[in-house]
């Protein structure tokens, strides 16, 4: 299938926290109650629109046990944006947010588009980490931020196109070379590089927010 | 200290001149000579380096530090490694001393090969004529470059034939040297100008030259007294000692070599040999002319390098054909009426080329895996057996009777306990609510066995086995994988595990065996899932040597694209092709490993077997590490598993014991050193 860009997306944060099950949600529209856990990486994909162009999603999930780390840097490289999951039940992988992301600045390119996501936001009963800390810890690192939840599939369409709409943006005021691969854009047969001056249409159905 | 000229080896052309002026560089040895000969005992120190240290294991705490030198005696040049003295390294003084190289005159030695990996340390092994190999000497300061330099200075080496990475010494004649380089290519022994080597006469120029046992003082006195002459008469049991490690360390290699040479005959025999040669000529020629040099006409279509070894005619020729498994009539005659197994060397060469009926693999596997002894009898193991669930049971309680009340408060308990004992226990103590999270909260242990493809088409027992949402097996897991951390505090939990055990509980169908059997498994993979992951990056250092000496052009072509780091067979390596195959294949391709039958590190080559199959779309489609990654990945499931094996087989045996050599010791699933004194019954596998 042809598309204006490809887009590589990497999703990371701590063991357990539904970054597979995000994944299957935004894939196949299902949610797997028990997900094979991850080794090293495993890869989705999937097509969206933006501003009527065809983007292809490419999306690496990685795994987010701690003795996998030295490994799963290497695939930082050439991301253009990162899903940074943590559990909004279990207050240790909100904590080890700050780690993650320094693993993310270094590794990645300095210009890659960050979601915060806190995940399981189902669980509404068993919440051990608030909306409102969630938001402060983005808006100090400069991310954007959603909660969602890959079983009832709450705002996780948001989630991966929000994502893409704010790197399309970044293409479109000229942040990116996009011919320089590393971005983790390339340039599809049906896309024409260049600015036209687009705002980022996001297109996707509704979705509320969860708290 | 004699000032050094700096050669740069690794610069093909400078060396390749070099070589046409073999005469010349030994004539400068002489020279060399002449000029020592000015000091009374006629002994020099050439070169010496710091910090040059051994592995005996992989656990840090053994290695041991010493320092390199290259000592002139007359025309001898002499090779020491002495360890320093008082270190704090777990090994005594006197194993330390097992690992000392005195004086070892360079006309004994075979050959050097030098590693130079991505990730850490460069490293030289020694081989010698008769065949031994030192441990590696791992360069913590670097210098190997300028080792090889000095002793090019003194000796004369090539570069061989085979492999740029080693540099023989002394012998061309070896038969074995000219079998293995009559099958390579005309392209690396031109350029390597061994030809013109093979002119040279005397082998050992060396020996030739008049020793000087005069007087000769302090630490190079007792040099001259073991290595004087060029075949040591006198003996010294530290000496001796030594040699007895090194032949542990060799055994593989010369296994590895008998079995090789003996192939390399018999194929040459059947004019095999002389086949493949004609048919590669004109693709070295291709190969030679490097389409990639020339931006302008680059094509769209990438020519793929040819592969050396022209792997499908070798397969055909080589990995023998897979056999049915053995069934329980075989399998008696293995067996003497007691029980015992008569020849467990037979044994595993049978399993090897065909597996396990699934029935046997309960009582197969504990032997394979070592949890039961082979030499031991029917009424014996069903002891061991007994004696063992207790201790299971025991370790069992020991998390079980932490109440909910307890595990509360543990976070505490494991900051003070870490206090205390940071290094031994203090992991656990953090990793037991990741444990707990990982086993308890996420049940997704019991999905690791199938893919989900796999999942929903089939309905077999395997299946059924794990099914369900309160599966009693997948509790069993979880138990014994609970009881496996508090059995190794040191590794606790780690993801990939649970892919390990899944199939010996399938097999064993008893908790307290599939315990057991896991443990003795983990005594060998353990490794691969430290906390520095140690062992997984020997395993992809071994890998990418290991496709450096049987695949040059795509080794090149890997560090071209930056993919030297290995990091897209992470998980085939981690878990032993666990999610690449249906569950039965596992099993069996499992056994097969367990074997260690032609080599403990089979899975290395079946990594390298499953690379070259796809080589040619890789290269073809000039995949980046990113496409590349997801390509393996997206394998799961396609591979045929038979090819594989056979190919792997191929390339072990043609690999011999320049494969043994990329190697590093204590590479999992090779035993620590340590432990393998604990197994006697495994002695043999080495
Ligand atoms: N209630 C609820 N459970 C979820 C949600 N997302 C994931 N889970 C559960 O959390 C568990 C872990 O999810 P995974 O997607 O495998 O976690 P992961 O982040 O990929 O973990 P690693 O692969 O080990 O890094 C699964 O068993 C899911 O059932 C969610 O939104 N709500
Ligand atoms: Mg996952």
């Amino acid at each position: 299938m042809s598309y204006a860009y490809l887009f590589k997306y990497i999703i990371i944060g701590d063991t357990g926290v539904g970054k597979s099950c995000l994944l299957l949600q935004f894939t196949d529209k299902r949610f797997q109650p028990v997900h094979d856990l991850t080794i090293g990486v495993e890869f989705g994909a999937r097509m969206i629109t933006i501003d009527n162009k065809p983007i292809k999603l490419q999306i690496w999930d990685t795994a987010g046990q701690e003795s996998f780390r030295s490994i799963t840097r290497s695939y930082y490289r050439g991301a253009a944006g990162a899903l940074l999951v943590y559990d909004i039940t279990r207050r240790e992988t909100f904590n080890h947010l700050a780690s993650w992301l320094e693993d993310a600045r270094q590794h990645a390119n300095a210009n890659m588009t960050i979601m915060l996501i806190g995940n399981k936001c189902d669980l509404a009963h068993r919440r051990a980490v608030s909306t409102e800390e969630g938001e402060q810890f983005a808006k100090e690192h400069g991310l954007i931020f959603m909660e969602a939840s890959a079983k009832t599939a709450q705002n996780v369409e948001e989630a991966f196109i929000k994502t893409a709409a704010t790197i399309y943006k970044k293409i479109q005021d000229g942040v990116f070379d996009v011919s320089n691969e590393s971005y983790g854009i390339k340039v599809g047969y049906g896309g024409i590089p260049g600015p036209s001056g687009g705002r980022d249409g996001v297109a996707s159905q509704s979705g509320g927010c969860c708290g | 200290m004699h000032e050094t000229e700096l050669h740069d080896l690794s610069d093909d052309a400078d060396y390749a001149a070099s070589q046409r002026q073999g005469s010349v560089s030994m004539q400068r040895s002489d020279s060399a000579k002449t000029s020592s000969s000015a000091e009374p005992e006629g002994a020099e120190l050439v070169y010496v380096k710091d910090n040059v240290t051994i592995h005996p294991s992989q656990f840090a705490a053994e290695r041991i530090g010493g320092r390199l030198m290259l000592i002139k005696q007359g025309a001898c040049l002499l090779l020491t490694w002495i360890p320093y003295k008082g270190q704090h390294s777990k090994l005594s003084e006197k194993d330390r001393n097992l690992y000392t190289i005195r004086g070892v005159s360079f006309s004994d030695v075979r050959s050097i090969r030098r590693h130079t990996p991505t990730l850490g340390w460069q490293y030289i092994i020694v081989v010698m004529s008769t065949g031994l190999a030192y441990p590696p000497l791992y360069f913590y300061s670097g210098g190997v470059k300028e080792f090889l330099a000095t002793i090019k200075q003194h000796v004369f080496i090539v570069r061989s034939a085979d492999d740029a990475n080693i540099f023989l010494v002394n012998d061309f004649q070896n038969p074995l040297q000219r079998t293995l380089s009559s099958l390579e290519l005309p392209r690396a022994v031109v350029a390597n100008g061994l030809s013109a080597s093979t002119s040279i006469s005397d082998p050992h120029p060396a020996e030739n030259q008049p020793i000087d046992d005069g007087s000769v003082s302090g630490e190079v006195a007792s040099l001259s007294l073991y290595n004087g002459r060029p075949r040591p008469k006198v003996h010294d049991p530290a000496r001796d000692l030594s040699i007895q490690v090194l032949e542990k360390f060799s055994l593989v290699t010369r296994f590895a070599r008998e079995t090789t040479s003996q192939l390399l005959r018999e194929s040459l025999n059947n004019g095999y040999g002389a086949n493949e040669r004609r048919d590669h000529s004109p693709h070295y020629h291709d190969y030679s002319y490097k389409p990639s040099t020339d931006p302008e006409k680059a094509p769209v279509e990438v020519p793929v390098v040819p592969d050396p070894l022209e792997f499908d005619k070798l397969s055909m020729v080589w990995g023998k054909p897979r056999q049915s498994p053995l069934g329980s009539g075989e399998w008696a005659t293995f067996l003497d009426s007691e029980g015992r197994v008569i020849d467990s060397k037979a044994l595993k060469k049978r399993i090897f080329y065909g597996g396990v009926e699934h029935r046997l693999r309960r009582e197969v596997w504990a032997l394979l895996l070592g949890y039961h002894a082979f030499d031991s009898t029917y009424a014996e193991r069903e002891y061991l057996r007994s004696m063992k669930k207790l201790e299971y049971e025991t370790i069992k309680h020991q998390w079980q009777s932490i109440s909910a009340e307890q595990a509360k408060r543990f976070t505490k308990f494991r900051e003070r306990k870490g206090l205390i004992d940071k290094d031994v226990v203090s992991e656990v103590w953090r990793d037991f609510s990741s444990i707990v999270a990982a086993l308890l909260v996420k049940f997704d242990v019991f999905l690791t066995f199938y893919p989900s493809s796999i999942l929903k088409v089939r309905t077999d027992r395997s299946l059924s086995f794990y099914e369900g949402d309160d599966n009693p097996n997948v509790n069993l897991l979880r138990d014994i994988l609970l009881t496996y951390s508090f059995y190794n505090f040191d590794l606790g939990y780690c993801q990939g595990m649970s892919d390990l055990l899944s199939p010996i509980l399938y097999v064993m169908e008893d908790e307290s065996e599939s315990f057991w059997c896991f443990v003795a498994l983990m005594e060998r993979l353990g490794p691969n899932f430290n906390r520095d992951q140690n062992g997984m990056h020997s395993q992809l250092f071994a890998l990418s040597k290991l496709v450096e000496l049987l695949d040059l052009p795509l080794h090149n072509y890997f560090k071209q694209n930056d993919c030297l780091n290995y990091f897209f067979c992470f998980r085939w390596l981690l878990i032993q092709f666990k999610r690449e195959f249906e569950y039965e294949k596992v099993m069996s391709l499992w056994e097969v490993f367990w074997t260690h039958h032609l080599s403990e590190h089979l899975h290395l080559y079946v990594c390298v077997s499953i690379l070259k199959r796809y080589r040619k779309k890789i290269m073809g489609e000039q995949m980046d590490f990113d496409t590349l990654l997801k390509f393996i990945n997206e394998l799961s499931g396609l591979i045929d598993l038979n090819t594989i094996l056979r190919d792997a087989e191929a390339l072990c045996i043609c690999a011999g014991e320049n494969g043994a050599a990329c190697i590093p010791p204590g590479t999992p699933p090779s035993l620590p050193i340590e432990s393998s004194l604990l197994y006697p019954q495994q002695d043999d596998v080495l």
